[in-house]
């Protein structure tokens, strides 16, 4: 196949429909981060139990083992036959009855796969009576590639689920309280976000993996605002505010000095309060002047696996004087992303971009060979000649201006220490 | 119902399609929604690393269930195999396309006649032990590309049901393919293993039908060689040989001879009660092993997938390196299984190290990794089970030497 056919230059992607077409799922490494049962169980004293057949639950099982959730996770396996004639409800409910004895969790999440999903199967009575008779609240969720595209992800409406154990919190607002969104790991202890919002008065930040149980994942209620950092909680966070009246805005992570003032600008407007960042970010700037100075020049990669937009990430190295060429890229741009790909036209129109989930992209490195730094592992794996380095989800979280020094000095341990790509994949677990 | 906590469930039919015809330059397409062939390639098949793509998904969505869309992903399937250029298609099943009766026969039919190439579907859903996938892709692979006129070689070996699934990295097996050739043998084809320096990789496949024996080392190849013996009358043996004897009587197996009588065991060991955990054939040949080498008195055997294929009467079969025993059981239910780990007289398991966290006591576990449980997790890590490097790693696990 013409490589052609699975690349864009910048200047030419404006819209969805001008993303290269897959005609089949080429299994490109780009899927890393955020499964269903993960976001589930970021749930406090909660368990997941997914019932299917067993290949859906093979896949499950191994990100829920390589996240070290297993002690949280049960499976009940279905064949399609019962699934198809309905002969599955009753060993379901024993099941989850049999497991609820088991733990002293306040909620299973039961999660249901494609084929409950299209044929409709209906757990009302099921989920009714099994809440009657353990006390614990089960909440029905779908991990359904199925649904994929056509409305609110299974990942995005498991984590707007949420919102069952907070909306009968009787809201007592408090100024000092505040939500992160969107983490599944949290930030950094000692990051920067927490001064700049303490020195505006919020001192106590809710992050859900924080929560130990679910009595402080119920602070949320009163939080003065939430601030969302990745689009998964956008649903959440959009409840909140409808229904709670909590103010939020969704300020994802960035690297770039001027998104994230831009951020920060938004956060300020959420909070009601002007933020203290000048200091941080003219600091930041002088720090990282030596850090991009032998990264000029280097041809660059960035693959959407990054935490955070890789367009953004692109538009920022772009800026600090670095020849970024090469974008590896999903079909689902994000809304958002449009902004920073009309900003990328205008500083860079001939970068190309990549559909890294077609077929024909698979197997390609000769095209990349020239690439020095290669940013998610899903460029790393296309550019074998590159320092790779993955700013995965699952590495250390941080935010605002340090963000940017951090992925520097990643960029510079990568080049230094390097860790192969493989080793990230397979040793790290960074693609799942 | 099977209920799972600690353990992966099994790797089923499809990602048992995906182990048989992963290595012949094909194209195989997971008839199902996003996300089934992602999973298999980055967890289940780690040769997908860097690799061409070959086991790609049709990527349904909801609409496409309700509605059909058969022409769309048609097309799409044509438009990609052209160009791609893979030597073949192959069509497996999910359980959405089980559940919805998609007519996969007719895909091919149809895929076949727009693209001119080998084209063949794979009836699997989501819930057969992977096996069975396997077998059937294997059979398939067989209809399609053996030669019946192939050249008869008198010394020639097949070895059928090398399914990395089963058997791990290929270079596990390279000390069984240097015994066979080292006694004589010569190898003809490896299902599913195309031979170093094959410019076709479907070159052993063609010349299959000329060779004098089959090898079958895992239940995967049973079905094949059934069928080879009905239509080639080529006869075969049955067995993974694991250890020094194992090595001995499997290699007397494919001349046609009686192996010879046991001997004591060359270095026995301190244990009394084994319990191997796997695919059955291998758990047989280690069984085999821990008997005659380590002098192990009962060892019983776990078949994670079916096992009873094996102990089938069979015109074709000249030779099994199996031998059941009164407690050996088929099943993977994982609380019967940790029951029977935990049971007190058992000193010595043999298991993926997937098991392990099953086990409540301080009973010596030897991890040996099956790819149908583990998936990629143990994939580097150093292990052997045939003849002698089998024994070697063994004895290293039992005795802390070699």
């Amino acid at each position: 196949m013409d490589l052609n056919q699975v690349r864009v230059r910048v200047e030419h992607l404006r819209d969805k429909s001008d993303f290269p077409f897959a005609p089949l799922e080429g299994v490109g490494p780009n899927l890393a981060g955020w499964g269903v049962i993960e976001t589930c169980l970021l749930l406090p004293q909660s368990v997941a139990v997914m019932a299917g057949p067993s290949a859906c639950l093979r896949h499950s099982a191994f990100m829920a083992h390589a996240r070290g959730f297993t002690d949280r996770f049960h499976m009940l396996c279905l064949s399609e036959l019962d699934m198809t004639l309905g002969n599955h409800l009753n060993k379901v409910e024993q099941g989850l009855a049999d497991i609820a004895a088991q733990h002293d969790a306040k909620v299973i999440f039961l999660i249901v796969g494609c084929p409950d999903y299209i044929l409709g199967t209906d757990f009302t009575g099921v989920i009714k009576r099994l809440e009657a008779s353990t006390g614990k609240r089960i909440i029905l969720g779908a991990m359904a590639p199925i649904t994929i595209g056509l409305k609110e992800s299974p990942f995005t409406s498991a984590y707007t689920s949420f919102f069952e154990f907070l909306k009968h919190e009787p809201r007592v607002p408090d100024n000092g309280v505040i939500n992160l969104l969107g983490t599944f790991m949290p930030l950094s202890d000692s990051g920067e976000l927490y001064s700049v919002l303490a020195a505006a008065g919020m001192d106590e930040v809710v992050q859900i993996p924080l929560c130990p149980d679910l009595d402080t994942f119920t602070r949320m209620a009163h939080a003065r605002a939430s601030v969302v950092l990745h689009p998964l909680a956008n649903g959440l966070s959009g409840k909140m505010e409808k229904e709670m009246g909590i103010p939020t805005c969704f300020a994802p992570t960035s690297y770039g000095f001027s998104t994230i003032r831009e951020q920060y600008v938004k956060i300020a407007k959420a909070v009601g309060s002007p933020l203290d960042i000048d200091g941080l970010e003219q600091a930041a700037r002088q720090a990282a002047e030596p850090l991009l100075t032998d990264l000029r020049g280097k041809s660059v990669a960035v693959g959407c696996s990054i935490n955070g937009s890789s367009f953004e990430l692109a538009l920022f190295l772009i800026e600090c004087g670095l020849e970024v060429d090469t974008i590896f890229a999903r079909g689902t741009i994000k809304p958002y992303e449009w902004e920073l790909l009309a900003r990328l036209r205008a500083v860079k129109p001939d970068i190309l971009v990549y559909n890294a989930s077609h077929p024909a992209l698979c197997g390609q490195t000769d095209t990349f060979d020239q690439v020095k730094i290669a940013y998610g592992v899903d460029a790393g794996i296309f550019c074998v000649n590159a320092a790779n380095v993955p700013l995965s989800r699952y590495q250390e979280q941080k935010y605002g201006f340090e963000a940017t020094l951090w992925m520097l000095e990643q960029t510079h341990e990568a080049l230094n220490h390097p860790v192969s790509n493989y080793d990230w994949i397979y040793g790290h677990n960074f693609l799942i | 119902m099977k209920r799972y906590h600690r353990l992966l469930p099994l790797a089923t039919g499809y990602f048992g399609v995906s182990s048989a015809l992963y290595d012949f330059d094909g194209l195989v397409v997971i008839y199902g929604p996003a996300g089934g062939a992602w999973h298999i390639n980055i967890e289940d098949e780690p040769r997908w690393y860097r690799g061409p793509a070959t086991v790609v998904g049709a990527g349904m969505l909801e609409m496409d269930v309700i509605l059909g869309n058969d022409d769309k992903f048609i097309s799409n399937i044509v438009e990609t195999a052209k160009g791609l250029k893979r030597r073949f298609v192959a069509l497996s099943g999910t359980p959405i396309s089980e559940i919805i009766g998609t007519d996969l026969k007719g895909f091919a039919r149809t895929i076949a006649a727009r693209t001119g190439m080998p084209v063949f579907m794979v009836p699997t859903a989501g819930s057969e032990p992977y096996p069975e996938g396997a077998s059937k892709a294997l059979l398939a692979l067989a209809d399609t590309f053996m030669d019946p006129t192939a050249p008869k070689r008198p010394k020639g070996v097949n070895v059928l049901g090398a399914i990395h699934l089963s058997t791990g990295k290929e270079g596990h097996l390279e000390p069984l393919f240097q015994a066979i050739q080292e006694d004589g043998f010569e190898l003809t084809g490896v299902l599913s293993a195309p031979r170093p320096g094959q410019d076709d990789p479907l070159e052993g496949v063609r010349q299959a039908p000329g060779a004098a024996v089959n090898a079958v080392i895992s239940t995967s190849g049973l079905a094949l060689a059934q069928r080879m013996h009905a239509d080639y009358g080529i006869p075969y043996v049955v067995g993974m040989p694991v250890g020094l004897a194992g090595r001995a009587t499997f290699l007397a197996l494919l001349h046609g001879e009686n192996p010879a009588s046991p001997s004591e065991p060359e270095r026995p060991i301190p244990y009394r009660h084994a319990l191997i955990i796997g695919e059955p054939v291998l758990s047989y040949g280690l069984k085999f092993c821990l008997q005659r080498d380590f002098g192990v008195r009962r060892v019983d055997v776990v078949s994670v997938t079916p096992s009873e294929s094996l102990f089938h009467e069979s015109a074709g079969c000249v030779g099994l390196l199996a031998e059941r025993g009164p407690a050996d059981l088929d099943t993977d239910d994982e609380a019967r299984i940790a029951g029977l780990m935990n049971a007190s007289d058992v000193d010595l398991i043999v298991a993926d190290p997937c098991y392990q966290p099953l086990l409540t006591g301080a009973t010596t576990f030897v991890p040996l990794p099956h790819l149908a449980m583990s998936a990629r997790i143990y994939w580097d890590m150093p292990y052997e089970y045939a003849v002698d490097k089998g024994y070697k790693y063994l004895a290293a696990q039992l005795h802390g030497t070699e």
